[in-house]
């Protein structure tokens, strides 16, 4: 039995084998893409050019009655060398609003509206876009394990087929939010939503075609479940559905990014916000790309934190030692996706920040240094709470597996680097002190602990925790498993050392920083990086490569799950929900008096940056509110379940045994 | 004897033997790489490990949880030098405590082993210890309610911006920059790439400060020091480390340009604009009133304040801070990326 399940496993060495060649063929090549890069650069810059001769030809050909083509300079992109570029005016200035393009409410400030309304979409949409992923994922490995273990496999099933139905209503809950938001933009804020459909119209409409394809698909990938469930090729056609879904879903969410990233920091138009003929660059502007991956993987936690949260609330309270079993297998799962999500997405903020600090200095300054520096201090506390929810969850998972008592030793240790760790990592440059205590330290920074305060430091740090992280998971791989190969010795020796080369270099690397320039200190993050990722991948590898013909100190006890570990799972999903909150509000409030940054400015009474206590009200209310939502969500789509209850025997009729569950 | 009531006592005894007794010898006038007080830290964990070990206690979890702690608030407290502000004090605590829950709640046996001198206290099994606790603590909470109602008289702490946005645009000595983009007109490049005497080719490998020969750089450095000793030491310092004879009567002191934190991270146009326009210059974010630096705009001319910035960073040995052009050029070609 053992054996078998191993050989399912043999796939998964190659699979990580596969990555970590192609996550390293990728930095070899390099040179290679930006060969590419440039040459498509080359290719575009003359096609640019082109246009504007035949453009400036047309133009020039036409009788004198017809007006001539204004041609101006893009406020973002550049030409090949350097110049701005140049394109057709084809669209109307941004306005100097004044007060008849605000509208408000006695009860509130149109801002707080807008931005609640906003803020809950933006939850739900995450939701929705989350759940097609997991169930795509859940339902392949259902498909994968179906010769080896059909009961299994019809456990994956079940579970995708039960989160697409919750994911059904949030759907349609995510459509009305959508539509409140909708109204809020065109109600409170019409002179600005004027300006930004005139310059996206075309993706709107081409967002609104996506939503009726992403409904279709949705439909037939749910209700045509049953029907394509036992045909093997229908099977497949049906796990496709999901691809497709998930494809449709993120092109969608990758159009609505585009306004916020048009917001922030815009390409395609004119210092006058005139749109320049070119609906690519307004779209792919400079924050685009890491806006869109940021939020993939955002969405992947938090829907793993949600699915998590509800399971961990089923474990609580279930009656039955199989509801037990069912629930605590579901919070695995979730936690398996969310901490997937959760190990690359520092490294995706990373490169968010490095593009913002890029487009503009000052508003990477008023994030990173300035008015906003406090609330990244907030969010380093709220991430240092996600890897010890995830970290607390894996060590008591992991306690209960048979076996684990030979690596529970190790716990304490890890729990101390990752204390260690985070000390530095929210370590201020700038303390808040009372001028007695500036006096006691002697300056404004601290001898020691000021040193914590840089990049450098907390680069280094998030990397150990992340490898931490990392760590603890193959040991909670092989915990049950009595390693019985003939190079165990040797694979232990590899995976000892690729830890504490990787811990090593990553320190190194991270001291090194010190004496580097700053820009030459950001490029160092990218070794670090890899040598985190390698760790995952080449660790991976070699752990499950290891279990080949082992054997068994027993089977997971489902049903047995810590309350730590329950709790753990809860404030996973809450943290993260705070956090998304305070990272878009953080992320949409650096334009500060700008609607769009330099272009079209706010002049609302609203147009003020709000003090941290007020801010932390408003993203503790989203939090709370949507949770709320949540629970009905879940509550609505568990009503057809509770149907089946009903339509059983009623107590006191005799039931036969073989009819029993 | 109890044996985790022995682990107590011998604890207690072994950690205050070493404060009083051992302690000092780690503090000596001039610290060296051993005898310093952190390495006293590291004696006193491994003495109190030790000691558990050979005399084979093995407290429960509880108290071993409470030794945790106690190290953790030990080290903050009395270890760590000069001692951290109180409010980076609560936060690190607050974290080693967290630290110390994931160790007892690592798996539900510690846990569990936690919770039960807790829970028989509370309900009666452990006699002495329920009427010690209740009676210390309402003790503890008087003595904290005094504490906090007790009138103190410290200065308000205020969350201050040490590094505000820039502006777009500054106006010095009638003529208007735009700060992105803006270099320093004595330097080649970023990276200290220099102009070799008058032939205005930039010499790459060679940092100024080790080639006496750099005779056009090494000027404008002089220049820019002599400014600066005229000027501004006065406040920031000799070393430039913001520790100069004025610096302890300002509140925030003036910026350490050897902290890597300060200049090291800022581009050339923000100093430009900083020294220019001094505290009345800040945005009220920074709170202006905070700061005592005047608008050096009023006193020296927009060479000499090149020069000064010039010659900060030639003599911390930091580069400004630089961004990728291929980043910050919008994407040549017009691609993006």
């Amino acid at each position: 039995m053992v054996s078998t399940k191993m050989n399912k496993l043999r796939a998964l060495p190659f699979a990580m084998f596969l990555a970590l060649a192609a996550f390293a063929v990728n930095g070899l090549m390099a040179d290679v893409a930006s060969a590419k890069e440039v040459f498509a650069e080359q290719a575009f810059a003359e096609q640019a050019f082109a246009k504007e001769v035949l453009a400036e030809e047309g133009a020039e050909g036409e009788g004198e009655g017809e007006p001539a083509i204004e041609w101006s300079q893009d406020v973002f992109y550049k030409d090949w060398e350097g110049n701005p570029l140049k394109g057709p005016v084809s669209g109307a200035p941004a306005p100097d609003l004044g007060p008849n393009d605000y509208n408000n409410y006695d009860f509130a400030p149109s801002r707080i509206l807008l931005w609640i309304a906003n803020q809950q979409h933006l939850y739900f949409g995450s939701f929705v876009l989350a759940v097609p992923i997991f169930c795509m994922l859940i339902e392949f490995i259902g498909i994968r394990t179906r010769e080896s273990d059909p009961v299994l496999s019809e456990k994956y099933d079940r579970l995708a087929q039960d989160l697409m139905k919750v994911s059904l209503t949030a759907y349609s809950w995510t459509a009305i939010l959508g539509g409140v938001l909708l109204f809020t933009f065109i109600t409170l804020f019409p002179g600005f939503f004027k300006y930004m459909a005139g310059i996206f119209r075309p993706v709107m409409h081409v967002y609104a075609l996506m939503f009726l394809a992403e409904s279709g698909v949705l439909y037939v990938y749910y209700y045509g479940w049953e029907k394509m469930k036992h045909d093997p090729f229908l099977k497949w056609i049906h796990c496709s559905l999901s691809v497709l879904l998930n494809l449709i879903g993120t092109v969608l969410m990758y159009l609505a990014n585009s306004w916020a990233t048009f917001m922030q920091a815009p390409g395609g138009i004119d210092e006058q916000g005139r749109f320049l003929g070119n609906i690519w660059h307004v779209i792919h502007s400079t924050l685009w790309n890491p806006v869109g991956v940021h939020r993939i993987l955002g969405n992947i936690v938090f829907g793993g934190g949600i699915v998590g949260a509800y399971a961990a609330y089923h474990y609580l309270t279930a009656k039955t030692p199989e509801e037990k079993a069912h629930y605590d297998w579901v919070c695995y799962i979730a936690m398996f996706i969310a901490i997937f999500g959760l190990i690359p997405l520092p490294f995706a903020g990373y490169w968010l920040m490095k593009e913002v600090y890029a487009f503009r200095q000052q508003m990477g300054i008023t994030l990173m240094g300035g008015i906003m520096a406090w609330l990244f201090i907030i969010q380093a506390v709220m991430i240092g709470l996600l890897f010890f929810g995830a970290n607390s969850y894996l060590h008591n998972s992991m306690a209960r597996v048979r076996g684990s008592h030979r690596y529970m030793k190790y716990c304490k240790y890890m729990v101390l680097v990752l204390i260690v760790c985070f000390t530095a990592w929210m370590t201020p440059h700038t303390i808040v002190m009372t001028p007695a205590e500036l006096k006691e330290m002697g300056g404004a920074q601290h001898p020691v602990v000021g040193h914590f305060g840089v990049m450098s430091a907390k680069n280094t740090a998030v990397n150990l925790m992340i490898t931490t992280t990392i760590f603890c998971f193959l040991l909670y791989q092989r915990a049950n498993k009595k390693i019985t190969v003939k190079w165990a010795t040797i694979g232990n020796c590899w995976l000892g050392a690729i830890f504490v080369g990787a811990a090593c270099n990553i320190v190194y690397l991270g001291v090194y920083g010190y004496f580097l320039p700053a820009n030459q200190r950001v490029g160092l993050s990218v070794p670090q990086v890899t040598t985190t990722l390698t760790t995952l991948f080449a660790g991976t590898a070699i752990n499950i490569s290891m279990f080949k013909d082992s054997e068994s100190y027993g089977d997971i006890e489902w049903g047995t799950q810590s309350r730590v570990a329950t709790y753990a799972i809860f404030l996973l999903a809450i943290s993260f929900t705070w956090l998304m909150g305070l990272m878009g509000y953080i992320r949409s409030a650096v334009r500060l008096f700008w609607h769009v940054t330099e272009v079209l400015r706010d002049n609302s009474p609203d147009a003020y940056t709000l003090t941290i206590g007020e801010a932390g009200k408003i993203l503790t209310f989203n939090a709370l509110f949507v949770w709320v939502q949540f629970v009905i969500v879940f509550w609505v789509g568990s009503l057809t379940g509770k149907k089946k209850v009903e339509s059983a025997a009623p107590q006191g009729v005799p039931v036969p045994a073989q009819q029993q569950q | 004897m109890n044996k985790t009531f022995l682990s107590l006592i011998v604890t207690l005894g072994v950690a205050l033997a070493l404060h009083f007794g051992v302690k000092p010898m780690f503090l000596p006038k001039e610290p060296t790489m051993i005898f310093n007080r952190y390495a006293f830290f590291i004696v006193l964990v491994l003495s109190i490990i030790a000691v558990n070990l050979i005399l084979r206690l093995s407290p429960v979890m509880t108290m071993k949880a409470a030794y945790v702690w106690g190290l953790g608030f030990y080290f903050y407290d009395q270890i760590l030098y000069p001692h951290v502000p109180w409010t980076l004090f609560i936060t690190y605590m607050m974290l080693w405590t967290i630290g110390t829950f994931l160790y007892i709640s690592q798996d539900s046996k510690t846990f569990a082993e936690f919770r039960e001198p807790i829970v028989k206290t509370i309900t009666g099994e452990f006699k002495i210890a329920r009427y010690i606790v209740f009676a210390a603590l309402p003790v503890l909470v008087g003595m904290g309610t005094y504490k906090f109602i007790y009138p103190t008289y410290p200065e308000p702490v205020e969350l201050r911006t040490v590094h505000p946005a820039p502006p777009a645009t500054t106006k010095v000595h009638g003529k208007t920059y735009t700060l992105e983009g803006l270099q320093n007109p004595y330097r080649v490049d970023e990276q200290d790439n220099y102009y070799e005497g008058g032939t205005h080719l930039p010499v790459e490998g060679k940092f100024p400060f080790l080639d006496a020969e750099s005779v056009e750089y090494m000027k404008y450095v002089t220049e820019g020091g002599t400014v600066f000793f005229q000027n501004c030491h006065y406040c920031h310092g000799d070393q430039l480390n913001g520790l100069g004879m004025f610096s302890h009567v300002f509140n925030p002191t003036p910026a350490n340009f050897v902290d890597p934190g300060t200049i090291a991270m800022l581009r050339e146009s923000f100093l430009f604009w900083r020294v220019s326009k001094g505290g009345p210059g800040l945005p009220n974010e920074s709170t202006p009133w905070s700061s005592a630096m005047p608008p050096w705009e009023e006193h020296l001319t927009t060479e000499q304040i090149w020069k000064v910035v010039l010659f900060e960073y030639w003599y911390t040995g930091w580069h400004p801070r630089t961004f990728d052009e291929e980043s910050s050029s919008g994407g040549e070609g017009g691609g993006g990326h």
